[in-house]
């Protein structure tokens, strides 16, 4: 039952738009619920109820965007600041312990509810947050100060929602997906397809999500990417070895390539068009004679083999890189699906049949091209296979991909079809020194960790983490930092060094940015480690020592070039 | 000057009378502010409480337990120090501590808040010279709506709940919280059962002349019905199999610290009710001010962010070492 219309004496007293009270309404009812179809139901009376240039703007912050350059995190503390007269140092201690900044200004700074002169979410986010971007911190001060004047009490958090973006509300893209399809009467897929890429309540209307239509001139959009499981279990869990393709697991940024009418588009996952960082691989695409659109991985690569993700990064994010970048870290896109081809939707065929399709495709391309074939690794058991995964970390790949071959491309994360089957993790014991409050969920709970290992009878920091406690352990473990507190350095405060956990992390960059010379890939907590204390922890040394069967020079050699142009790994 | 109170290692003492406030270990005088555990631990050899504490500490302590009382507001000597005891406005019975040692005046104040409870006393300003307060909701985002408002949010829930035959589960703590709900609800929406915890203060309460409904202890009798009802039990239950029975009930949790998004996402619960039996930021502030303390000692909580607050306008303030309650509001 929609609730949306009920009216009560305070809305009669005092009123913002419909438009407003509605994306209140939803944004508190999606909040009062932890069912994942409750929320669906929510969102779904909520389409049908608004004024679709109000839903627009809900599908476009739901789906993860924000105003850029609307008001900086700064801005937001002084402007709470201003109006509910604390010290900005006082707000920022609200906002550490709240963990949320639109939520704490929502507490600090309360609106009047007047009667607003303009309507709807749309009018709203026209005058009251758009129009921020081009404002000095004044103007936007008043700007600000006019929007409070009309809000009710219960629009103040979802208004500086909007404001701050990045919320989700529990709705994952693949849900707010769902709901425009019941709404549509159309498949979800083709929803995700409208809502991928770059676009905007300006270049986009609801009926153009909702309504298939013939001439869709946005062709160049990225397919919602098939996303693999961790395997968790043994691979004879799987089945037979054969029902299965395997190729390895590059450690490069995912990206599917768009060719259209002769225009070349590079997409990440984030739905960033990244075509711009890239240009050898956009300019090499055009030798391909068809529309197409790959599923793949951008990856460096030189004349001397696979590069290491840390190279890769200097590339990312530079618009129109120069010649010095380009030659001294070489790119290349590995395709290994092919989701459509001259206009025909391939998803629903069986992987056997794109990769034939996809072989056949890019057969034709030179040798050390930029564009190239993901080679399948063709071992028959999972025994050889189970052998050949333990000199991934030498060959610079992540592991293993198991798709199954008969599995049709899905949207998302779908259990069954793709896994990962990664090389185990480094494993290392380091001291807890330091935390900060949490956000979100763990808002008001010490649960942003420093650990640090051994140099010369001294604790250096090499790594942060956030996730791998269980609730209970974590309010374990603010108990103690709470009670062992030795220093404050603004937000973060300094923990006596006697709790020891294993933490997992994926490789190990030298860094001169970081004092202790390392930076560790994607840290996090394996197991907090009672049995052991401080002393017990890992050297730098040791840190080191993994670093050196990741990335030294001597190993750049052990991966060559086929006379395709694919890179030899095995 | 005579030193009027002390930090030890059990808690503040006061050296003129020899008896602590609300102290751990063992000692041989523990004066008690109220009856949550975190105040009123076992093992001492003597207690002085407020009448109306005596009965909750009975419970609390067991028969055993040497408790003398005496009225709010009389005037007894401890050795060289005048102590009386003045309402807290925390729970039924809880009170502040003055302490008058050669013409100087300290108040310790216990847990306390300014809001109105018509289960307990109303907070009493003392002034004096300094002052011991509490912190444990001492920034601006707590903000308390009066608690009729409260009140009208949970009925609504409820009696939404009760509509579709959901039963209502409420985490409240067992002393105090779930006493002041159970009296503050609409008893006309359903049936209200409590947990055993929640029971044997009951009947104190309205000895005190509350005016309690009629409710039942869950599990007694096996055909009880839930699905239009409210049931009060404490947090401590909420992952425990004693809930198992109710189902696919929706769950809620009253407690200031519902004021934060963030700490009722991450227990799951359906909704949180802001009802707090502490004082928020402005309550703090003005009872600060308006004793006209000289002297300001925090405690339990927050206590950074007010002490700095309090020292930039102008009032010397410092947090007393040692009182770390950390998180235990929650978690109790």
């Amino acid at each position: 039952m929609p609730r949306y219309c009920r009216v009560t004496d305070a809305d009669a007293r005092s009123y913002w738009s419909k438009g407003m009270k509605l994306f209140s309404q939803l944004f508190h009812d999606l909040d009062s619920t932890t069912k994942t179809n409750a929320r669906l139901d929510f969102l779904v009376n909520y389409f049908l109820e608004a004024d679709p240039k109000d839903a627009i703007w809900v599908c476009w912050f739901l789906n993860g965007n924000r105003i850029k350059g609307a008001l900086k995190t700064s801005e937001l503390r002084l402007f709470a600041s201003h109006f509910s007269g604390l010290p900005v140092w006082l707000v920022e201690e609200c906002h550490q312990n709240v963990g949320d900044l639109a939520e704490t200004v929502s507490l600090l700074v309360h609106g009047a509810g007047g009667i607003p002169p303009v309507k709807g979410l749309n009018e709203i986010v026209q005058r009251y947050i758009r129009p921020l971007v081009d404002m000095s911190f004044d103007e936007k001060r008043d700007r600000l100060r006019e929007a409070c004047n009309y809000l009710r009490s219960k629009d103040l958090l979802p208004f500086y929602k909007l404001l701050t973006g990045g919320f989700r509300m529990g709705i994952s893209s693949g849900n707010l997906y769902k709901a425009l399809a019941r709404v549509g009467k159309v498949e979800p897929a083709f929803i995700a397809q409208k809502l991928s890429g770059n676009w905007n309540p300006d270049s986009l209307r609801m009926d153009d999500i909702l309504k298939p239509s013939s001439d869709d001139s946005r062709l160049c959009v990225p397919f919602p990417f098939c996303l693999a499981y961790p395997l968790q279990e043994k691979p004879e869990s799987l089945g037979i070895c054969k029902d299965w393709q395997v190729e390895w697991k590059w450690d490069g940024i995912r990206a599917q390539l768009i060719i259209n009418a002769g225009i070349s588009m590079l997409w990440s996952r984030g739905d960033e068009s990244v075509g711009h960082s890239f240009p050898e691989i956009i300019e090499a695409s055009k030798l391909i004679p068809h529309d197409i659109c790959l599923d793949g991985e951008i990856m460096s690569w030189g004349s001397d083999g696979l590069g290491s993700f840390s190279e890769l990064q200097q590339r990312l994010g530079r618009k129109n890189p120069g010649l010095s970048i380009l030659q001294r870290v070489p790119v290349r896109f590995i395709a290994y699906d092919i989701l459509a081809i001259d206009g025909q939707d391939l998803r629903e065929r069986p992987l056997s049949f794109r990769r034939e399709k996809l072989e056949a495709v890019l057969e034709f391309l030179p040798s050390k091209f930029p564009v190239g074939l993901s080679p399948l690794v063709d071992e028959k058991d999972w025994i050889t296979l189970s052998r050949l995964r333990e000199e991934s970390r030498e060959r610079r790949v992540e592991g293993f991909m198991l798709k199954k071959r008969n599995s049709r491309y899905d949207s998302g994360r779908v259990k069954g079809c793709w896994y990962k089957w990664k090389v185990d993790p480094f494993l290392a014991d380091m001291v807890l020194v330091s935390a900060q409050l949490g956000h979100g969920k763990r808002a008001n709970l010490y649960s942003d960790y420093s650990f640090a290992v051994w140099r010369d009878g001294e604790l250096l920091t090499v790594a942060k983490a956030y996730s791998g406690l269980k609730n209970k352990q974590i309010e374990q473990v603010d108990d103690f930092i709470r009670k062992n507190i030795s220093g404050r350095f603004g937000p973060v405060r300094g923990v006596k060094p006697e709790l020891v956990f294993e933490i997992a992390f994926e490789g190990v960059n030298i860094s001169n940015r970081h004092k202790s010379g390392v930076a560790l890939r994607f840290p996090r907590i394996k197991r907090w480690r009672k049995d052991k204390t401080a002393n017990d922890a890992c050297t730098l040394d040791e840190i080191r020592g993994f670093s050196g069967m990741k990335c030294s020079d001597s190993e750049r050699d052990s991966s060559s070039i086929d006379g395709a142009g694919n890179l030899l790994l095995f | 000057m005579p030193c009027i109170l002390e930090s030890r290692r059990e808690g503040l003492f006061c050296p003129a009378g020899g008896f602590f406030i609300d102290p751990r270990g063992k000692v041989d005088l523990a004066v008690i502010t109220h009856a949550h555990s975190d105040h009123a631990r076992g093992g001492h050899a003597s207690y002085l409480c407020s009448d109306n504490t005596k009965p909750l500490l009975r419970i609390r302590l067991g028969l055993k337990a040497k408790i003398e009382s005496i009225p709010f507001g009389e005037i007894i000597k401890i050795g060289d120090a005048f102590v009386s005891l003045h309402p807290a406005g925390h729970i039924l019975g809880s009170c502040q501590v003055r302490v008058e040692v050669g013409g100087r005046v300290w108040v310790v104040s216990g847990d306390y808040k300014t809001q109105s409870d018509r289960t307990c006393e109303s907070f009493e300003v003392i002034n004096c010279h300094g002052f011991v307060t509490e912190s444990t909701f001492a920034l601006p985002v707590f903000e308390w709506l009066p608690e009729d408002d409260v009140y009208i949010q949970i009925n609504d829930w409820w009696l939404n709940n009760a509509e579709r035959e959901i039963p209502s589960i409420l985490f409240a703590y067992s002393l105090g919280k779930a006493q002041r709900i159970l009296a503050g609800v609409d008893r006309s929406i359903g049936p209200i059962f409590i947990h055993n915890a929640v029971s044997p203060f009951l009947p104190i309460y309205e000895k005190f002349g509350v005016n309690m409904p009629l409710v039942e202890k869950i599990g007694q009798g096996s055909k009880q019905n839930y699905t239009k009802g409210l049931i009060v039990a404490p947090p401590i239950v909420e992952d425990s199999s004693l809930l198992k029975q109710f189902g696919l009930a929706k769950r809620a949790f009253a407690s200031g610290w519902m004021a934060l998004r963030g700490l009722r996402r991450r227990r799951n619960f359906d909704k949180g009710f802001v009802l707090s039996d502490h004082a928020d930021w402005k309550g703090l502030l003005d009872v600060i001010v308006a004793t006209g303390a000289e002297s300001v000692k925090i405690t339990h909580g927050n206590g950074e962010s007010l002490s700095r607050y309090l020292v930039e306008i102008g009032i010397d303030a410092s947090i007393l070492q040692g009182y770390g309650r950390g998180r235990q509001e929650l978690l109790v």
